[in-house]
């Protein structure tokens, strides 16, 4: 909880942040209205002290549009002021001018607003320009100005240094929160982006399952039809005995459509195996049993992962199996689906000569890419004389 | 023979309706759930009731608890499930529950169809028929084929009870040994057909069909 008048310094630094024009005028008038006091009784004086005072205090007004510019000409009022010896400050005792107030303003401006090598030089020119003051002004001729002029020159020296310090470590930390909001930034751009791939993984999952359906409720169905009808026909005319013509024509046909079905069945089993939509322990047991190796399954997951997920390690099963019958000579794989954390972890081990490497194009590179898209891993351990155990490390949702 | 057919695509029920007719069947009833399957089985007692695996509402195997449920409860009733795919596991469960009068067939085989009718009248007659896909797929490579060959004279004995779904204590009695020898006898079959303990609820299943299929 914040209090009172911290939410009311909160509002006032936003709105001095929104408003930056503005808010440098009021500091501009208000060093304006501190020159009011230290205006001199003679006329000619007063004019000229009047369009001085002003002229700094367009100098404060706009120095965070032109930090250099407006720094320099505030310099150059205050070195014109000591050549000839203008304004109040050409007293003997050593007041804080107006003068002396911009300066000081304006260099914690450039230590604020622009690279160190130019505040550094900025300070340099106050610094020689305030020992400058100090040599000329001094009452060197009073008794006890030892002490005065030391501390004179110890409190210029100091403020001139805090401005300047003071800037700097202003610069330093709005770059600070610039880079944290970038941060921020970009961890939220980051959750997006994550978002959005999940979607766009789980809207594939569902299309390719919906296009199977598709398949398997029309095409298949319709060309099982029209198959079991050229059946009909072909078997008519063969018990007819005649139209040998037709009879091979339809023939033809009908073996056509047999091969178009088991294709059609082929490629639906590759975009979603249907098996999948009883879950991955059917469907891993169904690979299990129809593997040419002999496979010790164990599937043990409390729940069901998202479909994607599921699709995923499905077709690491099947890759990852056909790779050890068709690469390695191994008699047993041992396939395990558990939960690790808050993920899954599937493991196949067999018992093949090992060596297995992951090459480019290849089926486990293949592998690789496809677990990637939902920042999963794959390890392999494979050393030379086997066992083979690859790893595949993988979230509950994508 | 009298026919009940479940299936949802209506092109497909249609076509097999018209041809069974036209081969002088009886279609009592097609209907498109598992539900209404149930329900015409209790009302007609058909021979034989062909079945569609994915079926509404969740088109996944609906059709095959349906079979099931229709294989126990109406022994008479001769049940061919057949679908767009084969999967073993279906095969093994719908012949666990006893292996005479079912078939599993691929959606395919309607297109011979004096084969897919031959099929058909196995089941209503009591018999057997499985898919020759299924038995590639269980058997996997052929080392896997040549297992049944390893088998001793005795073991193959039991196996063949095995088969007939017959359990070891069952197979105790006929054979006249003891059930002890009996599990015996089974392990080595087991292993033998490279049936690794963690399918065990499948392995009596798997055993007896590469013995049907032999």
């Amino acid at each position: 909880m914040t209090t009172y008048p911290e939410r009311v310094l909160q509002k006032a630094y936003a709105w001095m942040r929104g408003h930056p024009r503005v808010a440098d005028g009021i500091l501009a008038l208000a060093l304006l209205a501190c020159s009011a006091g230290q205006i001199p009784h003679r006329l000619i004086d007063m004019a000229g002290t009047l369009v001085v005072n002003v002229l700094l205090a367009t100098t404060v007004s706009l120095r965070r549009r032109a930090p250099v510019a407006a720094f320099a000409a505030a310099v150059a009022i205050a070195a014109v002021q000591l050549a000839y010896g203008l304004g109040p400050g050409a007293s003997p005792a050593f007041e804080l001018t107006v003068t002396d107030m911009a300066v000081v303003v304006l260099l914690y401006t450039l230590a604020a607003y622009r690279p160190r090598r130019i505040s550094l030089a900025g300070l340099a020119v106050c610094l020689t320009g305030a020992a400058v003051a100090i040599a000329r002004y001094a009452p060197l001729h009073e008794a006890h100005a030892g002490p005065i002029v030391l501390l004179t020159t110890a409190a210029v020296g100091v403020t001139l240094l805090s401005a300047w310090v003071l800037g700097d470590s202003a610069a330093y930390r709005r770059a600070y929160y610039v880079s944290l909001e970038e941060r921020v930034a970009a961890a939220e751009r980051a959750r997006d982006l994550e978002d959005k791939r999940a979607r766009a993984i789980d809207a594939s999952a569902a299309r390719l399952r919906r296009i199977e359906r598709d398949l398997h409720d029309g095409a298949q169905v319709r060309l099982a039809a029209l198959a079991m009808a050229l059946g009909e026909i072909k078997e008519d005319l063969a018990q007819a005995g005649r139209d040998a013509g037709t009879l091979k024509l339809i023939s033809s046909a009908h073996q056509s459509a047999k091969d178009t079905l088991t294709e059609l069945r082929d490629l639906a089993r590759g975009i979603h195996p249907a098996v999948l939509d009883r879950g991955l322990d059917p469907a891993l047991s169904m690979l299990a049993e129809t593997s040419a190796i002999p496979v010790a399954l164990t599937v043990d997951l409390p729940g069901r992962p998202s479909p994607a997920i599921e699709a995923i390690a499905y077709f690491c099963t099947a890759e990852l199996l056909a790779n050890a019958v068709k690469h390695t000579a191994a008699k047993h794989v041992a396939v395990r689906m558990r939960e690790q954390g808050s993920g899954l972890l599937l493991t196949l081990t067999d018992d093949g000569p090992g060596g297995a490497r992951v090459t480019p194009g290849g089926g486990l590179a293949g592998l690789l890419e496809r677990v990637r898209t939902v920042d999963g891993r794959l390890d392999i351990d494979s050393p030379p004389g086997g066992p083979t155990t690859v790893t595949v490390g993988l979230p509950r949702h994508a | 023979m009298r026919i009940v057919i479940a299936e949802d695509a209506a092109i497909m029920r249609d076509g097999l309706t018209q041809t069974l007719t036209r081969r002088g069947h009886d279609v009592v009833a097609a209907v498109g759930d598992a539900g209404a399957l149930r329900q015409a089985v209790a009302r007609h007692h058909p021979d034989v009731a062909i079945v569609d695996v994915r079926m509404p509402p969740t088109h996944t195997d609906e059709g095959l608890r349906a079979a099931m449920t229709v294989h126990q409860d109406f022994p008479g009733v001769g049940v061919l499930v057949f679908s767009q795919y084969i999967e073993a596991r279906a095969a093994t469960e719908l012949f666990a529950s006893a292996p005479a009068g079912v078939g599993y067939l691929l959606k395919d085989r309607v297109a011979d169809v004096s084969d897919f009718i031959d099929a058909i009248t196995r089941v209503a007659q009591g018999g057997t028929v499985l898919d020759p896909e299924v038995v590639r797929q269980l058997l996997g490579a052929a080392r896997r084929a040549d297992a049944l060959a390893t088998l001793t004279p005795r073991e193959r004995e039991v196996l063949s009870h095995l088969a007939q779904g017959r359990s070891n204590a069952a197979i105790a009695g006929t054979l006249f040994i003891s059930p002890k020898v009996v599990e015996k006898h089974v392990a080595n079959i087991f292993d033998k057909l490279g049936l690794t303990p963690s399918d065990s609820d499948n392995r009596r299943v798997i055993a007896a069909i590469r013995y049907l299929e032999s």
